[in-house]
């Protein structure tokens, strides 16, 4: 218990040292744009190039600039330009862009579209990708085995939102089963009219129909969950399932396992009692580094099935110079991306005490 | 010899050829295979019209367009095969940079130990933080913003010619770190093995040891994952061409611009599958050929591969 402890705080310390080490690279490399432009970006409201321009022409933008770069200290140190970075970014000052405004309430204002599905996939996949590989593994060469395997391939294969208009094609356009978007249209008025009765606890509007006792709501954003989380998990239960096939397989054929079969136990109590904690560390192991990947995906999938979440604001930021945005979005997305691979970590912990010990 | 024949004599092995052969050729014939419009007006190589800009119904496979036309008539079979040339040159120069920077890492750290392999252990676990679509945004920003009339230093310079290119740069600078941890672990396990001793006894400095003792000895898994990922680069940068985030994929183009059609915007999607139907199809084999590749190379280059024959298990790359 004492050596779990100590292991769940050297974790824990972790985890703020990566978001320092991640924030550094990032804004390092976000200060290699030339002063001159950076500046720009904290021009007075209303100052623009061509009011500028009628206003005393180049000088006057040389003017400004240093104005501005001298204010906020544009020209100082790296060390000293990150150090007021962050703590402006641990006040909540995000700094604002010129599409949203202050960047960290557009991207709060966002987060429950985003997590609502974020975390049904990974509430689904990762017990379902253990799942199938542990059965898949144990009974090789087998029906489920075959069929798992040539499931995961094609499912590896087809990119995401490929897969995603696929679906629309045949859920949507062919049976009329699960449109795009987060609500049906009479649905969304009665969640966002400031008239409604509808109060919004947690922003997830599965949840929040259920507390509501609306339960028409909360059925109806189940069912447009329903193809994105499928979009989203498909792959990473693929790649999971895979490698845990392949390590359930390799525990099979260990000693231990033969020992247990020769003291008389069955073999679906081999698996599930003695092999499967061995079994599923890889693909434990492979969901936290692949952390990151699903939030890609997530973007991805916010796009192609019209959910205005984070990959809104991404979208935007790309497509003008919105440097502000872009570090907010960045910082936001690692702010997600670490907890979660924390409690993948911890689950391996859990499950493994070598790696709680610090033996491997 | 033996490992050769091996290899060819696999019908999975032989498919995987097959189909990136296919690739592979109609990226060389693409002038052959469709031959551009002598007039070009168009702003990118990659697309030809055939017909007026202001005809707005998308017209079925005939003469003239092979695969049909998009909605202004632009010809689908051309961009098609361009999209291909484009397709090859993406994954292969992203995965082999990719490939470069993670190996180098890993073997630079794992040789190293010490308070190096630690620091770069902690970078790298950084790096797996940062979604790589973000990593491509940082980069447009910094082209965006380093433009050539205002490049001061070489290295805003650098970012202005490789400029139209920020998609490359983010990906291969935001997903090495596979790469590092795998090349990592073997190099850390190899760094004390007898002959490698004998190299330092002899006198051989740290690189000459890293690259003539170790990589070669290290490098297996990472030409694995370099076959894997030309086809999954190449399908990144088509998701990120599709919604919008930038990046000029032929292929991720023309699914943007078949995306209406696809989800019955304009009618039964059956009565316009030219549409979206080819390029589908284009991406999902990119992908199942190059996975296909990386998965026979990984068994051919197993130096387990008899123990993996008497238990079926044990791949080099777990994936």
């Amino acid at each position: 218990m004492l050596s779990f402890l100590q292991f769940l705080a050297r974790r824990l310390i972790a985890v703020p040292i990566t978001f320092l080490v991640v924030t550094l690279i990032l804004y390092g490399v976000a200060l290699l744009a030339p002063i001159e432009i950076r500046a720009k970006l904290y021009w007075p409201p209303g100052a623009s190039e061509e009011w500028l321009a009628l206003n005393g022409g180049a000088e006057a933008v040389r003017d400004l600039n240093e104005q501005v770069i001298k204010q906020y200290g544009l020209n100082d140190p790296f060390p000293v330009q990150y150090a007021r970075w962050l703590s402006q970014l641990l006040r909540g000052d995000w700094g604002s862009s010129f599409a949203v405004n202050d960047v960290l309430p557009a991207l709060l204002h966002r987060t429950p579209v985003t997590a609502e599905l974020t975390l049904y996939s990974v509430l689904l996949l990762i017990p379902l990708g253990l799942a199938s590989g542990v059965v898949a593994g144990w009974r090789k060469n087998r029906f489920p085995d075959h069929g798992f395997r040539s499931l995961a391939f094609v499912a590896t294969s087809i990119p995401s939102f490929i897969l995603g208009l696929l679906l629309l094609a045949f859920f949507y356009v062919g049976l009329k089963w699960f449109p795009p978007g987060r609500l049906s249209v009479s649905n969304i008025f009665t969640v966002t009219s400031t008239t409604s009765t509808f109060k919004s606890y947690t922003g997830l509007l599965t949840i929040d129909g259920l507390l509501n006792g609306q339960y028409d709501i909360a059925v109806d954003a189940l069912r447009h969950l329903v193809l994105p989380v499928i979009t989203l998990s498909l792959a990473h239960w693929a790649t999971l399932g895979r490698l845990t096939r392949a390590a359930m397989i390799e525990e099979l054929s260990q000693e231990y396992v033969t020992a247990a079969l020769s003291r008389g136990l069955s073999m679906r109590e081999a698996v599930w009692r003695h092999a499967l904690r061995n079994a599923i560390l890889p693909g434990l192991n492979s969901s936290a580094v692949s952390m990151a990947a699903l939030f890609t995906g997530v973007f991805v999938v916010e796009s192609v099935f019209n959910f205005h979440g984070i990959s809104e604001l991404i979208v935007i930021a790309m497509a003008q110079l919105d440097l502000p945005l872009t570090l907010g979005v960045t910082v936001y997305s690692v702010l997600i991306v670490l907890p979660l691979m924390f409690l993948l970590d911890v689950l391996q912990a859990v499950v493994d005490p070598r790696i709680r010990e610090g033996v491997v | 010899m033996r490992n050769l024949r091996r290899f060819f004599f696999n019908g999975q092995n032989l498919l995987a050829l097959l189909i990136v052969g296919v690739f592979v050729g109609a990226a060389l014939a693409a002038p052959v295979l469709a031959p551009p419009a002598d007039d070009s007006s168009e702003s990118s190589i990659f697309f030809k019209r055939v017909g007026r800009r202001t005809d707005r119904t998308p017209n079925p496979p005939g003469e003239g367009a092979l695969l049909g036309t998009l909605p202004s008539q632009l010809d689908i079979f051309y961009t098609l095969v361009w999209g291909t040339r484009h397709a090859l040159r993406f994954g292969l120069v992203v995965s082999l940079c990719t490939a470069c920077l993670g190996v180098l890492v890993g073997a630079v750290s794992g040789y190293a130990g010490g308070t190096v392999n630690r620091l770069m252990l902690r970078v790298t676990d950084g790096f797996l933080a940062i979604p790589v679509i973000i990593g491509v945004g940082i980069f447009r920003q910094l082209v965006f913003l380093a433009g050539p009339s205002v490049a001061v230093s070489p290295v805003q310079r650098a970012l202005g010619i490789l400029g139209s290119d920020y998609v490359m740069l983010g990906l291969v600078f935001f997903s090495w770190m596979p790469y590092a941890r795998i090349i990592h672990a073997n190099v850390a396990r190899l760094r004390n093995v007898d002959y490698v001793q004998a190299a330092r006894s002899a006198g051989a400095g740290g690189l000459r040891i890293i690259f003539r003792h170790l990589l070669p000895n290290a490098i297996a898994p990472a030409i694995v994952l370099v076959a894997r990922d030309v086809g999954a680069m190449v399908l990144l940068g088509a998701a990120f061409t599709f919604i919008g985030v930038g990046g000029e994929s032929p292929w991720g183009e023309l699914a943007a611009l078949g995306r209406e059609y696809v989800i019955g915007s304009y009618g039964d999607p059956l009565q316009t599958w030219w549409v979206y139907l080819p390029v589908t199809l284009a991406l999902i084999l990119f992908g199942v050929g190059w996975n296909l590749l990386g998965d026979g190379l990984n068994d051919q280059l197993n130096p387990r591969l008899d123990r993996r024959r008497a238990f079926g298990v044990s791949r080099l790359v777990d994936l």
